[in-house]
């Protein structure tokens, strides 16, 4: 069974046609080929498929698409704009936080929902927020200097 | 030195934090079709008969393949020894075998048509403990052995050892015997270390199609593309040159994509289906694709009171799972180390690669070598506890020297083991003896330092080829089949040829593997990239910056040795307005500014060890690391705070001393996972905790709250700039170090078996020692 839906995905009204049992993540990757947000568990536990959906992180893997009816979803190819990186892509350019950047998107919107909700986290505040997005390169060192670069900055 | 040195952002750094970077399930091509397996649900079982006509029928359904469809192939295949079938032939060894494969029109349809096939399996014994696997009358896996096509493995193993032991390898010096008479005292305990997964967060994935009968296109994140074309062009009866592999960005490997693992049933199922199959693996699929070995190890040594290490005798078993791989090299790997980096005159050391009913192994970031370097750190530990003395003092007295030879024969270089050992004996605050006993006590927490010494090969003899371009703007191409995974090989590429060219590393592009393009590599594994590929790379650039000084010198009318490369071209030493750009200089010499110049070589590194009698030439370079770490244990809790973490390697020299820092912080964080709570649990064959929700990937919260990553640069004669590896020669440090500081914290409590889980460290302090079968025995 299908549904018709609309979600406002990377600033973009779209009306879209979803099964029952399509998770968000396989709607963005198999219909709108936003490739950039990637599978790793699919259970809700890697964090490799983090988008925001208004605004707060979530693991894509286990949205079901037809629940972002009204929501707007923000995947990494929606950051950058009119060519230039979003602060906390440049961020992790900067500091070098990830090496196979294959769980950098997730751990890119991770970090983006947590500076939403508190733009100045301590430490310890950062390794609880960030500890559902698994970096198995084990670049988190970096990830935790990109943030705290980015809180520091003047908002 | 301008490039070579510096912390360089990465060359792909753009392409990963914009999502642009395309791995290879992100690639959808034109009527491509999404594949999935039937897999065995027996360890062991005979497969009586197999029924696919409802799959077949099923609307959607282009292709099913079982054995049947192998004929005319060669349908077994395998690194070191062909003992695996492409799908199950006359039974399964293990949970998870692939028994048939489906290519539907859509994912759904493919898992759909899985329920449909009926299959008849006759349940055989199973065995899955290494040591039971390895003795007389264990059921037998393998009635009959396939031998390799790599000459250098069947020279350089001892295969077909009987029974399920794949392979046994031994190496010694003096006499053990004798130095067991010789020593004061002896011990003799046992260790064990479970098996972990690799966990690369990308899964294994691969898309094939067929583009003609002869003509196979394959991408894959595979750290071995040319590997993997000699094998699928070897099971599909084609020339090699019909095999395309073509490598998109990898989603991490750390040795689990280093061989064959889908592709061969991908390209089979595309073949019968004439269009391109997709096959991206479920998480679960994963746990039953590959894995690091389990071992057993069994350690002698006998020293003397003053710490003098005489004699040692070690046996390993590592556990192979149902098919081999590289698992004989890899167990040869851990053979020659097994006594540890330390002069040790008297030795008798031996590991036994050993099939059993699991899901296959493989090699995994460090090999055969955390095993040993587990056994054999925390029993210096042990020993040092005994004779009292301080466990860094022993081990300076015994850790080996520049020039030593070692137990293979040859004369050691580049040995920055001791200063290593300082380092990271500075980064905890390592004061001496004093933490050999209870730490700082608080309540019911316990502080204590622990520190562990590793020694390593690079696989030897290999081989690694590369091509320099450059174009007619000036801008430099590499091409090479090494593979970028994340460790920043085209970083590191790119510094070199940039240094040795003269321009910035941002002229330099470098490749992804593509056999089609790039020359042979013999795989992009045993940190041996940098050394090896950088060695090719450099001549490569070498051969095309003495094009440019000849074409130079030409038309200047000068000697080439008057002059010197600068970012666009060439000019005279001392003269700078007598120069010419490149495009000149391919007017010069192709008579047009049009065209490119070519630079190649083809680096080899001779070498291996008899097997016969273990004494050659183990590597091209050793890798010598240490790991200092401090912990505080909860000793009611059982619950461990990592508070400092410090690793060291002698690096040879750091090409980028960033990229090197985050290898170092990778290979400790995955240690870290194994040696606290990582562990791939079995019963009776069946995976216990075979998803990321029981079988926990270290998180943020799991990193120490401090790390240092140190680096000792003791040059390589024969590395590129002086370097050497780095991407796994922490690892094998990490858990003894751990290990030996949770002892000094319970007051010295050594647990012997891996991970060191709470209820482990609460029942070890209970019993003394009891939490493992080690017993200390004077």
């Amino acid at each position: 069974m299908r549904h018709l839906i609309t979600a406002n995905v990377n600033g973009r009204e779209r009306e879209l046609s979803v099964k029952s049992n399509q998770t968000l993540l396989e709607v963005l990757r198999d219909d709108l080929r936003l490739k950039g947000t990637r599978e790793g568990c699919s259970v809700g536990v890697c964090g490799s498929c983090t988008v925001l959906v208004d605004g707060k992180p979530v693991s894509s893997c286990l949205m079901l698409a037809s629940n972002a009816e009204g929501r707007e979803v923000l995947t990494i190819e929606g950051l950058a704009r009119d060519g230039t990186l979003d602060p906390v892509q440049q961020a992790f350019l900067d500091h070098q936080a990830f090496q196979c950047g294959f769980c950098t998107p997730g751990m890119i919107m991770a970090v983006k929902g947590l500076l939403n909700e508190n733009s100045k986290p301590d430490e310890a505040e950062v390794r609880d927020y960030l500890s559902g997005n698994i970096c198995r390169c084990g670049t988190y060192v970096e990830v935790m200097a990109a943030v705290a670069d980015l809180s520091a900055k003047p908002e | 030195m301008s490039t070579v040195g510096s912390s360089t952002l990465r060359v792909d750094g753009n392409a990963k934090v914009s999502g642009a970077a395309q791995y290879t399930a992100d690639i959808e091509l034109a009527g491509m079709l999404h594949a999935k397996a039937l897999r065995s649900p027996h360890p062991h079982a005979r497969l009586a008969s197999i029924d696919v006509s409802k799959a077949a029928a099923l609307p959607g359904v282009v292709a099913v393949v079982t054995r049947d469809d192998l004929e005319g192939m060669n349908p077994h295949y395998g690194a070191v020894v062909e003992d695996q079938p492409v799908l199950a032939m006359d039974r399964v060894r293990c949970v998870g075998d692939i028994v048939a494969a489906v290519a539907a029109e859509e994912r759904e349809i493919a898992e759909e048509a899985i329920e449909l096939i009926e299959v008849e399996y006759e349940p055989l014994p199973a065995v899955f403990d290494v040591v039971e696997a390895a003795q007389a009358g264990a059921p037998i896996i393998h009635e009959e052995r396939f031998e390799t096509q790599a000459a250098i493995f069947r020279e350089q193993l001892n295969l077909n050892a009987g029974g399920n032991v794949c392979s046994v390898f031994r190496a010694a010096d003096g006499d053990a015997d004798a130095g067991f008479a010789e020593a004061d005292e002896i011990f003799e305990n046992t260790y064990r270390m479970p098996p972990v997964q690799h966990g690369h967060i990308e899964p294994h994935v691969a898309t094939a199609v067929w583009e003609s009968p002869s003509r196979l296109l394959v991408h894959t994140p595979c750290q071995n593309a040319v590997g993997l074309q000699e094998q699928l062009a070897r099971i599909f009866n084609i020339p090699e040159s019909g095999v395309r592999v073509v490598v998109p960005h990898v989603g991490g490997g750390y040795g689990g994509k280093t061989h064959a693992r889908l592709e061969p049933v991908t390209a089979l199922l595309a073949r019968k289906a004439g269009r391109p199959v997709q096959w991206v693996l479920t998480r679960e699929e994963v746990f039953l694709t590959g894995r690091r070995y389990g071992a057993f190890v069994r350690m002698k040594t006998g020293f003397k009171r003053d710490g003098t290490l005489v004699a040692r005798e070690v046996e390993v078993f590592y556990d192979l799972g149902a098919y081999a791989l590289s698992g004989p090299a890899n167990a040869k790997t851990g053979s020659y180390v097994a006594s540890g980096p330390y002069r040790v005159p008297n030795r008798r050391l031996t590991t036994y690669a050993v099939y059993t009913n699991l899901p296959p192994a493989g090699p995994y970031r460090g090999v055969g070598v955390p095993h040993v370097a587990w056994a054999y750190e925390t029993e210096m530990d042990r020993i040092a506890r005994h004779l009292g003395m301080d466990p860094v003092e022993l081990r300076l007295k015994n850790l080996l020297q520049e020039g030593d030879v070692f137990v293979t024969g040859e004369s050691l270089v580049s040995v920055g083991i001791s200063d290593c050992l300082r380092q990271v004996a500075s980064g905890i605050g390592w004061r001496g003896g004093e933490e050999q006993g209870n730490g700082a006590a608080e309540g019911s927490l316990r502080r204590g330092k622990g520190l562990a010494v590793i020694m390593k090969s690079t696989t030897t003899p290999t081989a690694s080829a590369a091509s320099v371009r450059l174009n007619g703007d000036g801008s430099v191409m590499l091409l090479t089949s090494s593979t970028e995974m994340g460790q920043g090989v085209r970083t590191c590429l790119a510094q070199i040829v940039a240094e040795q060219l003269g321009v910035p590393v941002e002229r330099v592009t470098v490749s992804a593997p593509d056999t089609d393009v790039t020359p042979y590599d013999k795989s992009t594994s045993s940190s041996r990239t940098t050394f090896h590929m950088g060695n090719a790379a450099l001549r490569a650039a070498e051969e095309v910056r003495e094009q440019l000084l000849e074409a130079g010198a030409e038309a200047l009318e000068v000697d080439k040795t008057d002059l010197e490369m600068f970012a666009d071209g060439v000019r005279v030493k001392g003269v700078p307005d007598r120069s010419l750009t490149v495009p000149q200089l391919l007017r010069v010499k192709y008579g047009d500014s049009v065209g490119s110049i070519f630079g190649s070589c083809n680096f080899q590194v001779k070498g291996g060890l008899d097997p016969k009698t273990g004494k050659g030439k183990a590597a091209a370079f050793w890798f010598f690391s240490a790991c200092g770490a401090e912990v505080e244990v909860d000793v009611e809790t059982g619950k461990v705070r990592v508070l400092n973490v410090a690793t060291s390697v002698d690096v040879g020299k750091a090409i980028n001393p960033l990229q090197c820092g985050l290898q170092n912080e990778g290979s400790m964080l995955e240690a870290l996972g194994a040696a606290f709570f990582e562990e791939m649990v079995f019963e009776q064959g069946q995976p216990v905790n075979g998803t990321l929700l029981e079988y926990m990937l270290p998180s943020m919260q799991d990193h120490p709250e401090r790390f240092q990553s140190l680096l000792v640069e003791n040059p390589h004669p024969d590395g590129p700039f002086g370097a050497k590896g780095v991407g796994e020669a922490v690892i094998p440090a990490v858990a003894p170090a751990i290990g030996n500081a949770v002892a000094n914290a319970l007051g010295g409590v050594n647990i012997t078996e891996l991970p060191l889980r709470p209820e482990r460290i609460v029942a070890a302090l209970a019993q003394g020692e009891a939490g493992g079968s080690g017993k200390n025995q004077p």
